[in-house]
C-alpha cells in the first residue's frame, strides 16, 4: 500500500511540476522603467540662407510617462547625471573644407523662456574639431534639451548665382558616455542635416504689393478662405504682406498698421499687429528657378477641433521676383487657381 | 434588510416552537451503493412506506431522514435497480444507520448489468428524477465517457445548453438561449469569481472535467439558491472519499492534432480513502494535467473598412487541476469538511496575420506572442449538523479568480503595396496581392507590449437551518438561512506601444522558417511566407532601444480606460418550505438579496483635435434590493412520470464593463462612451412546465416549455446630442453618448425535448444500441432603441432577438454498448445566433450554426483497466460568422480534427 501512496505522491508532484511550463523562445523586452533614456536630435534637419552666420541642432530626451499623472501625454524626465554626447559630421555636400566654413561652436540650454545657461554664465563643455568633423557636448542633469550652435563664415556660400548642387552637412550622434548610474542611450538612426538655402532660388521672404488692388484682391481670394481676418482685410490697414518660404515651412504674414503692446523678455514692446498663417511644406522644387510647391496647415475651429488646409501649385522665379500660381482647398471648398506676383 | 431580519426573528422562534410541538423524531441515516461494484448510488430515493416522508441520497450515496420513532418500512429506489424494502425500528432521539446495497434490475435489462456508462446515466437520471427542481445532471461516469476535456465541453451535452468556443474548445455556457452573464457558475454550491476583468461569468475551459464528481444544471431556482441566475445555475461538484478502501483511479492519454501535427498528453490521478475504524476521516486528492497543441486557420473580413485578414494561430494550451476534500464525521449527527480546488489554464498563443487594406494601398503583417494564465482557487470550510429537531449547515468560502497576462507582444510591419480581393464566394477569399508574403517589402510600423492582471476575490459565509415537520400524513421541511458575500475585483493594465523614426530592419530581418504546412493555411490556399519571430525582434529591441520611442499618450489612454477597482457586497436571506403531499411535492418561499457596489475608475477626455486632454479619477456606487418569490411543484403522475411546474423570479447583475464609471470622451469623433454605475440588474419572471417519463432500463423522454419575461433588460443606447456629463453642469453642450441602459423589456419562450434510452426493443445485435438525443427551440424578442433612431426620433424602438439566443440547439448520439465495448458517435448542434448588435443592422454580427461530430470508444480489459480512444471535430467544422446578411461572411475559422487515446484505471485495495 505504501508503494502505491509513494507512487501517488510522486505523480502529484510531477503534475505540479508540469504546470510550471517553460516559456520557450521568449525574450522579454526592456520596457517601462527598464527602457533607457534616449537622447536624439530634436529635428531631422534645418536650413538657412547662404549668408547665415550660424546653424544649430538641438539634442533632446524622449518623452516618458509621468508617474504623477499630471501629464498624461508624457513629459521629458531630465537625466539624473551629466552625460557626454559624441557627434560627428557624417557627410557634407557641395564643399570640401569644413574648417573654412565652421569657425566655432558653443552650446547652451534654456533655463526659462527668457534665460539661457549662456546668460547665466554657465559654460557647457562642447568641443568640435573641424578637421575631423567630430565633437562632443555635455548634456547636464536636470536639463531637458541642449542646443549646439556652430558659428559659420557668412561669406563662404554667399554667391549671386542659383546653384544647381546641394550644399549641406549631415551630422549623427555616435555615442553617449555615462557613468552608468542611469540607463541612457541615443538614437543612432536619426541624422541632422543642415541645408544651405539658395537665396537666388525659391527660398526667402517675398513681399506682395498690397497697394496693387489686383494683387491684394488675389491675395485675399486665395488666403481669405482659410483666415477670416485676411478675408476682411482693407488695404489701408496693411503695412506689409510677406510670404516667407523657409526650410520645410511657409509663412504668410500680414503686418498691420495697427500697433499693440506685447510682453517680451526685455519688457513691454509696441509692435505691429500681425495676421499669420503657418504651413508645412509637403513638396517644393529646389535648386531650380521654377517648379512645384505644396504646403499644408491647420486651422483651429471655435470648438477646438482642427481642420486642414492645402495649397498646391507652381512657382517661377523671374527677374521681377516670383510668380506663385496656387490653388487652395479648405473645409471641402476650393479656391480658383490664383497667381500672385511677389518681390524679394 | 431590517424588515427581513425582523421577519425572520419573528418566524424562526415560531417555527422551532412549531417543530417542538410536533411528534418526537428519530434520525435515519445510511449509504446506498451498488451491490456489484460498490459504486455509491447518488440520487437514490429513500421513502418511508405509507407516508410522504422521504429524501434523496447525496452524491456519496448518503442520506439523512427525520422520521417518527417506531417500526418503519424503508423503500429505496434507483433507476434500473430493483426497489429494495427494509424493515427498521427507529428509536426516539436515536440515530439508526443503514448500509444498503442494491442489485440491478436484471430482468428489465435483459441480462445487461448496470455498469459503466449505463450506471453513469442511471445516476444522472435518478438524481434528475428525484430533484426538487428542474435540473439536469452529468455524473462523473458520464463526464469520463464523453471526449470532453473541460467543464464547458461536458455541459454542451445537456438539453438547452449551447457553448461559445475558443480555438475550437468550449469556453462559455449559454443556457436556454441566454447570454453567459445570465447564468451563474458555482463550485460546490458557491459562486466562483470570474478570472476575466470585465465580466462575472466564468470561462469553463479553465476547469478540467476530470476534477468533477458531478455537474448540475438547475433551470429553475429554489429560494436557497443564489437569485442572480436567469438562464440557469451551473454547479460543479468536486469529489469526496467514499469508503475505507484505498481507491486510486486515473488516466493517461496521448493524442494528436491534425492541424499542428503535434501530440497532446493528458493525465489524471485521484486518491481517496476513509480512515479510522468508523471511517470518520475522509481524504480525497485529485490532480490532473492536460497539454495540447492547437492551431487554427482563419480569414476575416471587415465590410465597413473593406479589410481582409488572413490569420494563422498556433497555441500551446495547458490545464492543471488540483482538488481535495477532507471531511470528518464526529458521529452520525455531526460532520465538517474542507474542500479546495485549484485550476490553472494557460494559453501560449502565436498569431500571424496579414491585413489587406486596398483603399490605402497598404498591407500589414503582424505577429503576436501572448501568454495568458487563468486560475481559479476556492477553499470551502463547512459543517453539517443534524440536531434532534433541526439540522444546521454552514460554510465559509474564500475564492479567487485571476487572469494574468504576463506578456502580450505584437510586432507590426507595413508595406505600401496594392491588393484586391473578392469574398463574395463565401467560402474562401480570392486574393490578388502579388508578393504580399515577401518580407523585404515590409517596414517596421509598431510594436506593442502589454501585460494585464485581473483579480476577483470572494469571501462568503452562509448558513441554513432546516426544521422537519409533520402535518397529518404529510410531512415537510421549513428552511431558512442567510448569506453574505464580499467581492473585490480589479483590473490593472500595462500597455506600451513603440514606434520608430527609422533604423529598424525590414521584416525579413526577423523572420524564421514556417511553423506548419510550409507556411500555408486554409488547405494550402494561402502562403503566409516566413513568419516574424517575436523573440528575435525583442532581442533587437533590447539591443537598440535608442531606435524606439514610446507612444506615451496611447499608454496613458489604454491603461486608464479599462482599469478599475470594484467592491460588491451581497447580503441575502431566505425562507422556504418543502412540503410533500401525497403525490405532490411543493417547494416555495422567498429570497431577499441586497447588493452594495462601489467602483473606482478613470475618465479619459480626448480634446477636439484628437489629443489626450485629461485623465480624471472618478468613482461610482449603487445599491439595489430584490425580493424573489419562488415556487415549484412536482406532481408524481406515476412511479416513473413527473409533471413539474415552476414560477420564480430571478435577476442578472450587469457586467462590470457596463457598470464601472469609466468613460472615454472623444470630442474629435463627438462620441462619449461612459459606464453606468446606476445600471439596474435585469429582473426576470421564469415560468416552467415539464413532463418527464423515465424508463426502467435507464432512459428518459421529456418535454418542457419555458417562458421568461425580462424587465430592465440591459442594452447599449445612444443618447444623441446629449450634454456631458449627463447630470450636473455640462462641460460639453452636445455629444453622442453611448451607455448601457435599462428600460426595455424582452421575452424568451422555448420548448425543450429529450429522449434517451437503450434500444432493447430492437431485435438481436441492434438491442445493444442506445440513443441519446435532445433538442431545444427558443424564440426571443427584445425591444431596443432602433438603429435608425436619430436626434429627431431618439426613442424609436425596434424588436430584435436576444444576443446569444440560438433558435435551435440539440444533441444526438448513438452508442453501442456490449459487456466490454462501448462505441459512441455524438453530434452536437448549435444553431445560428446574434452575437453582437452593431451600430446598424448591416453591422450585426451573427454566428452561423455549427454541428460537431465526435467519436469515442472504450474497451474494458477488466474491472480495473479500460482503454479508450476519442476523435473530435471529425468533419472539420469551421466557426463561421456573418455581418448583417448571410452573403457577407465575416469570419471562417478552421481547427481540423484532433484525437486522443489512453488508459483509464480504477484500483481498489483492501486496507
Amino acid at each position: 500500500m505504501k508503494s502505491i501512496q509513494l507512487l501517488l505522491c510522486g505523480l502529484l508532484l510531477l503534475s505540479a511540476w508540469s504546470c510550471d511550463k517553460k516559456n520557450d523562445d521568449l525574450v522579454m523586452p526592456n520596457t517601462g522603467d527598464n527602457f533607457p533614456q534616449v537622447i536624439r536630435f530634436d529635428d531631422e534637419g534645418d536650413g538657412d540662407l547662404e549668408d547665415a552666420d550660424e546653424f544649430s541642432f538641438k539634442l533632446v530626451l524622449n518623452d516618458r510617462s509621468d508617474a504623477s499623472g499630471e501629464n498624461p501625454g508624457g513629459k521629458i524626465t531630465p537625466l539624473k547625471e551629466d552625460v557626454t554626447v559624441l557627434f560627428e559630421v557624417k557627410e557634407k555636400e557641395g564643399f570640401n573644407n569644413l574648417a573654412s566654413y565652421i569657425k566655432g561652436v558653443k552650446a547652451f540650454y534654456e533655463i526659462d523662456d527668457c534665460t539661457t545657461s549662456e546668460d547665466q554664465g554657465i559654460d557647457l563643455d562642447v568641443i568640435f574639431d573641424a578637421a575631423t568633423g567630430k565633437g562632443s557636448v555635455s548634456f547636464p542633469k536636470d536639463v531637458e534639451e541642449v542646443e549646439v550652435v556652430f558659428e559659420t563664415d557668412e561669406d563662404f556660400f554667399n554667391d549671386n548665382v542659383l546653384n544647381k548642387d546641394e550644399r549641406s552637412i549631415t551630422m549623427i550622434v555616435t555615442a553617449v558616455q555615462t557613468s552608468g548610474a542611469e540607463k541612457v542611450t541615443f538614437n543612432n538612426a536619426l541624422e541632422f542635416k543642415y541645408e544651405v538655402l539658395d537665396d537666388e532660388g525659391v527660398h526667402g521672404d517675398w513681399e506682395l504689393d498690397h497697394e496693387d488692388a489686383t494683387e491684394f484682391a488675389r491675395f485675399k481670394a486665395l488666403f481669405g478662405k482659410v483666415n477670416e481676418d485676411i478675408a476682411g482685410l482693407d488695404a489701408d490697414d496693411v503695412d506689409k504682406i510677406e510670404i516667407s518660404i523657409e526650410y520645410n515651412e511657409v509663412k504668410v504674414v500680414v503686418e498691420l498698421k495697427e500697433m499693440e503692446e506685447i510682453d517680451e523678455c526685455d519688457g513691454p514692446e509696441m509692435v505691429n499687429k500681425v495676421i499669420e498663417l503657418e504651413a508645412d511644406l509637403e513638396d517644393l522644387s529646389t535648386l531650380t528657378d521654377e517648379g512645384e510647391i505644396e504646403f499644408v496647415g491647420e486651422v483651429e475651429q471655435p470648438d477646438g477641433s482642427i481642420k486642414e488646409f492645402v495649397y498646391k501649385g507652381e512657382f517661377k522665379i523671374t527677374s521681377a521676383g516670383i510668380e506663385l500660381v496656387l490653388k487652395g482647398e479648405y473645409d471641402d471648398e476650393e479656391t480658383d487657381k490664383i497667381t500672385l506676383l511677389l518681390k524679394k | 434588510m431590517k424588515k427581513l431580519i425582523l421577519l425572520l426573528s419573528t418566524i424562526v422562534p415560531a417555527l422551532i416552537g412549531f417543530s417542538q410541538s410536533a411528534a418526537e423524531t428519530a434520525l435515519l441515516k445510511g449509504t446506498i451503493s451498488d451491490a456489484a461494484n460498490r459504486s455509491k448510488l447518488a440520487g437514490a430515493s429513500v421513502r418511508i412506506s405509507g407516508t410522504t416522508n422521504g429524501t434523496v441520497a447525496d452524491l456519496n450515496g448518503q442520506f439523512t431522514l427525520y422520521c417518527p420513532p417506531g417500526n418503519a418500512s424503508v423503500v429505496i429506489s434507483f433507476l434500473g435497480y430493483r426497489d429494495t424494502t427494509l424493515q427498521v425500528t427507529l428509536q426516539q432521539n436515536q440515530v439508526t444507520t443503514l448500509s444498503v446495497s442494491l442489485s440491478s434490475g436484471v430482468a428489465q435489462l435483459g441480462n445487461v448489468l448496470i455498469t459503466g456508462f449505463l450506471q453513469g446515466q442511471a445516476k444522472a437520471l435518478t438524481q434528475q428524477k428525484n430533484a426538487d427542481n428542474i435540473r439536469n445532471i452529468i455524473s462523473s461516469d458520464q463526464i469520463g465517457r464523453f471526449p470532453d476535456p473541460n467543464a464547458a465541453e461536458a455541459l454542451q451535452r445537456v438539453p438547452g445548453v449551447n457553448i461559445e468556443r475558443d480555438q475550437g474548445e468550449g469556453r462559455y455556457v449559454l443556457i436556454r438561449g441566454l447570454a453567459p452573464q445570465f447564468t451563474n457558475i458555482n463550485i460546490n454550491g458557491e459562486q466562483i469569481p470570474s478570472p476575466e476583468a470585465d465580466v462575472r461569468f466564468v470561462a469553463l475551459d479553465a476547469i478540467p472535467s476530470d476534477q468533477l464528481a458531478s455537474i448540475e444544471v438547475s433551470k429553475t431556482l429554489t429560494p436557497d439558491m443564489d437569485g442572480d441566475a436567469v438562464g440557469g445555475s451551473v454547479n460543479l461538484i468536486t469529489r469526496t472519499a467514499q469508503n475505507k478502501f484505498t481507491h486510486i483511479n486515473g488516466s493517461l492519454a496521448g493524442g494528436y492534432n491534425n492541424l499542428t501535427g503535434k501530440p497532446n498528453v493528458q493525465g489524471q490521478l485521484q486518491f481517496d480513502q476513509r480512515f479510522g475504524a468508523r471511517e470518520k476521516l475522509g481524504v480525497m486528492i485529485n490532480g490532473n494535467y492536460y497539454h495540447n497543441h492547437l492551431a487554427s486557420d482563419n480569414w476575416e473580413y471587415a465590410p465597413s473598412d473593406n479589410e481582409l485578414e488572413l490569420r494563422d494561430y498556433e497555441l500551446v494550451r495547458t490545464r492543471t487541476g488540483l482538488s481535495s476534500t477532507i471531511d470528518y464525521k464526529f458521529n452520525d449527527r455531526h460532520e465538517i469538511y474542507f474542500r479546495s480546488i485549484y485550476s490553472r489554464f494557460t494559453d501560449r498563443e502565436w498569431r500571424r496575420r496579414y491585413v489587406f487594406i486596398p483603399e490605402d494601398d497598404e498591407i500589414e503583417k503582424l505577429m503576436k506572442d501572448r501568454f495568458e494564465a487563468q486560475s481559479i482557487a476556492s477553499f470551502n470550510l463547512g459543517g453539517k449538523h443534524n440536531f434532534r429537531k433541526f439540522y444546521l449547515n454552514y460554510e465559509g468560502q474564500y475564492s479567487q479568480g485571476r487572469q494574468n497576462t504576463p506578456y502580450d507582444h505584437e510586432v507590426g510591419f507595413i508595406a505600401g503595396m496594392p491588393s484586391s480581393f473578392d469574398v463574395t464566394g463565401g467560402k474562401y477569399p480570392v486574393l490578388n496581392a502579388a508578393g504580399f508574403n515577401d518580407n523585404s517589402n515590409y517596414e517596421f510600423d509598431e510594436v506593442a507590449y502589454g501585460h494585464t492582471l485581473a483579480k476577483d476575490r470572494n469571501i462568503t459565509a452562509k448558513f441554513e437551518i432546516g426544521i422537519p415537520y409533520k402535518t397529518g400524513r404529510s410531512s415537510g421541511t421549513i428552511k431558512f438561512g442567510g448569506k453574505t458575500r464580499f467581492k473585490k475585483k480589479s483590473y490593472t493594465i500595462n500597455s506600451e506601444a513603440y514606434g520608430s523614426d527609422g533604423g529598424v530592419p525590414e521584416a525579413n530581418g526577423f523572420d524564421e522558417d514556417p511553423i506548419k504546412d510550409n507556411g500555408t493555411i486554409l488547405g494550402g490556399r494561402f502562403n503566409m511566407g516566413r513568419p516574424v519571430n517575436v523573440a528575435s525582434f525583442n532581442r533587437f529591441f533590447n539591443q537598440n532601444p535608442g531606435l524606439f520611442e514610446l507612444d506615451v499618450e496611447s499608454k496613458s489612454i489604454d491603461e486608464a480606460l479599462e482599469s478599475f477597482q470594484a467592491e460588491e457586497n451581497v447580503y441575502a436571506a431566505f425562507l422556504m418550505a418543502r412540503h410533500q403531499l401525497k403525490k405532490v411535492l411543493l417547494v416555495g418561499g422567498l429570497r431577499y438579496e441586497r447588493t452594495n457596489v462601489k467602483y473606482n475608475s478613470k475618465d479619459v477626455v480626448i480634446d477636439p483635435a484628437g489629443d489626450l486632454q485629461e485623465i480624471i479619477p472618478v468613482s461610482g456606487s449603487s445599491n439595489y434590493d430584490f425580493l424573489l418569490p419562488q415556487v415549484q411543484a412536482r406532481f408524481e403522475l406515476g412511479k416513473m412520470t413527473n409533471l413539474r411546474a415552476s414560477a420564480a423570479y430571478s435577476y442578472a447583475r450587469p457586467n462590470f464593463s457596463e457598470i464601472i464609471p469609466a468613460q472615454e470622451i472623444n470630442r474629435e469623433d463627438e462620441v462619449a462612451t461612459i459606464g453606468n454605475a446606476n445600471l439596474k440588474p435585469t429582473k426576470s419572471l421564469n415560468l416552467d412546465l415539464m413532463l418527464e417519463h423515465y424508463f426502467g432500463n435507464v432512459g428518459i423522454v421529456s418535454a418542457g416549455i419555458f417562458h421568461k419575461k425580462l424587465d430592465d433588460f440591459i442594452y447599449r443606447r445612444v443618447l444623441f446630442n446629449s450634454p456631458y456629463p449627463l447630470t450636473g453642469t455640462p462641460i460639453i453642450p452636445a455629444i453622442d453618448v453611448i451607455q448601457a441602459q435599462n428600460g426595455n423589456d424582452a421575452n424568451l419562450t422555448g420548448v425543450e425535448l429529450a429522449f434517451q434510452r437503450k434500444l432493447d426493443f430492437l431485435p438481436g445485435f441492434l438491442n445493444k444500441f442506445s440513443l441519446y438525443t435532445n433538442y431545444t427551440y427558443t424564440h426571443s424578442k427584445a425591444n431596443l432603441q432602433s438603429r435608425t433612431a436619430d436626434p429627431s426620433k431618439p426613442n424609436e424602438i425596434k424588436s430584435l432577438r436576444l444576443p446569444g439566443q440560438a433558435t435551435h440547439v440539440g444533441n444526438i448520439a448513438l452508442a453501442f454498448e456490449s459487456k466490454k465495448l462501448l462505441v459512441r458517435l455524438a453530434a452536437n448542434f448549435n444553431g445560428e445566433y446574434l452575437s453582437e448588435i452593431g451600430g446598424e443592422p448591416a453591422e450585426d454580427l451573427y454566428v452561423k450554426s455549427r454541428m460537431q461530430l465526435d467519436l469515442s470508444a472504450s474497451y474494458v480489459i477488466n474491472p480495473r483497466f479500460r482503454l479508450f480512444a476519442e476523435g473530435l471535430n471529425l468533419t472539420n467544422q469551421p466557426f463561421e460568422s456573418y455581418m448583417g446578411s448571410k452573403n457577407v461572411i465575416s469570419q471562417r475559422e478552421f481547427y481540423s480534427w484532433w484525437m486522443r487515446f489512453g488508459l483509464k484505471f480504477d484500483l481498489h485495495a483492501k486496507k
